[in-house]
């Protein structure tokens, strides 16, 4: 078996094979995390190709035969529903398989994806388009996303947040890459009979796969008995932090599992909603005084807060505790929620930036400390398959969160509040949402042993 | 193993960094 670097064959591929060297370092691993969440991050970029991809025939108008805004609008939402449903079902195959091979199915799923929709563009079939982008780089986002996970653990018993969170916050860092480099590749293949977006596509796949491959090539497991350099584990460990193992068809009979449910979906529900409504929001608060140039730039600021809050939040946690960090996420989320509307009245734009920025930091920051908080709750012996089980969180939250800020605006809007004060009544409800996750996250406890893993069949 | 280190962080850290300056430049409009 060749495991010299560039010979990735596929016996290559297998776990056993991915055992690192003595002497190994293991700062090696978190860029081939990264490589992997960078690529698939350019989900949340899919956005720059709504309005080309229903200019496909008529390139610069929408022809009668062109696809809708809703027809395409469907090619995300079922990539983000396979994303959850992909990374629970395929959550324990990942642990099996290892992080090179599934990162290299990832990598297919998602490259492959773009390739198949790029047919579909060609062939003007919708419905490729849905199996491509949609099913097929919806496999390589719940693979991609779970497959580093439990190897950065191991890797960084001493750190399992600050290494988990490097990984995150690339799926945060993905889109601020992909939406300029679409914008850039579709201006570059545009002609008189292209809009460029089907050749944009098959770039783009052929760019992911290879670098999502950087993380397959990168990507080592630690030997059983390694531990970092001087490292002891703590004889004495926290009460919230198991010596144990729980597996994963346990671990979500387990109240624990249920209250990070909870937890997660709280935390995402109150965070994606103003995330897709900030920039009419910013610009109906403050009316008159944000251009729509300058509302993209608030959302692309509370972007780049989302990415770093993923480091800086998930790091933080190695230091005050998971439940500590999320106590900070309910606890300050519900003071800034809540005195949004009064700044609003203000009409203070840089206190309102702020506070968003704030908040989206902590949303990223849910996301990243949710992996080392299920290794402390549940220990190391399947996270992976436990994180993909508790993602179906995520996927129930973008539609909740979405669906509430929306209607609540309109529903205001509707009953003759002025536009500038539609949204304060919906930052109350988010601060109710908060106090729900407080509540579920103030109420963890150990697992019981009674559902410690002790050996046998389950792998 | 250094080299490889770098050779790595650069190769993944770069198009952050080209992703971060690029979005950097459309926030920077929200404050002209």
């Amino acid at each position: 078996m060749d495991d010299r670097p560039g010979y990735t064959t596929f016996s290559s591929l297998e776990r056993q094979s991915t055992v690192a060297p003595p002497g190994f370092n293991r700062f090696l691993v978190p860029p081939a995390a990264l490589a992997v969440h960078l690529s698939i991050g350019q989900v949340y970029a899919f956005s720059t190709f709504t309005l080309p991809l229903t200019r496909v025939i008529g390139i610069t108008h929408r022809a009668p035969a062109d696809w809708d805004l809703k027809e395409i609008g469907w090619v995300f939402s079922i990539a983000i529903a396979i994303l959850g449903l992909s990374a629970a079902v395929f959550g324990r195959w990942v642990e099996r398989a290892g992080p090179r091979k599934s990162m290299f199915t990832a990598a297919l799923c998602f490259g492959g994806g773009f390739i198949v929709s790029a047919f579909g563009i060609h062939l003007h079939q919708l419905w490729l388009l849905y199996l491509g982008y949609g099913v097929l780089g919806g496999c390589g986002l719940g693979i991609g996303y779970i497959s580093p996970v439990s190897t950065l653990i191991k890797w960084f018993p001493d750190r399992p947040g600050m290494a988990t969170g490097i990984a995150i916050m690339g799926f945060g860092g993905g889109a601020l890459i992909a939406a300029p480099l679409s914008v850039l590749l579709m201006a570059h293949f545009k002609t008189a009979a292209s809009n460029g977006v089907l050749e944009t596509f098959v770039t783009m796949g052929v760019i992911y796969f290879m670098f999502m491959m950087i993380g397959v090539y990168a990507a080592r497991e630690p030997a059983a008995d390694w531990k970092p350099a001087g490292w002891i584990a703590p004889a004495q460990p926290k009460r919230l932090v198991t010596t144990a193992d729980v597996a994963v068809d346990t671990a979500w009979r387990t109240p624990q599992f249920w209250l990070l449910w909870v937890v997660l979906c709280m935390n995402v529900t109150a965070g994606i909603g103003v995330l897709g409504q900030a920039s009419p929001m910013i610009q109906e608060i403050f009316t008159g005084r944000v251009p729509p140039a300058a509302a993209a730039g608030f959302v692309g600021l509370i972007s780049l807060f989302d990415m770093a809050g993923r480091f800086f939040w998930a790091t933080a946690s190695d230091y005050i505790g998971r439940r500590n960090t999320y106590m900070v996420f309910f606890l300050l989320g519900i003071l800034l929620y809540s005195t949004i509307p009064t700044i609003g009245q203000l009409g203070s734009i840089p206190l309102f930036v702020a506070a968003f920025c704030v908040i989206l930091s902590m949303y990223g920051g849910g996301f990243a400390a949710i992996p080392a908080y299920l290794r402390d709750i549940f220990g190391n012996h399947q996270v992976a398959a436990i994180h993909g089980r508790l993602l179906t969180a995520w996927s129930v939250a973008g539609v909740l969160g979405p669906l509430l800020v929306n209607h609540i605006r309109q529903y205001q809007i509707d009953h003759g509040v002025p536009r500038a004060q539609a949204h304060s009544f919906t930052m109350y409800i988010m601060c109710g949402l908060l106090l729900i996750g407080f509540l579920c996250n103030y109420a963890m406890r150990p697992v019981d042993e009674k559902y410690h893993y002790r050996g046998g069949t389950q792998s | 193993m250094k080299a490889r280190l770098i050779i790595l962080w650069v190769a993944v850290g770069a198009p952050m960094v080209w992703g971060v300056i690029k979005t950097l430049e459309d926030a920077l409009k929200l404050f002209h």
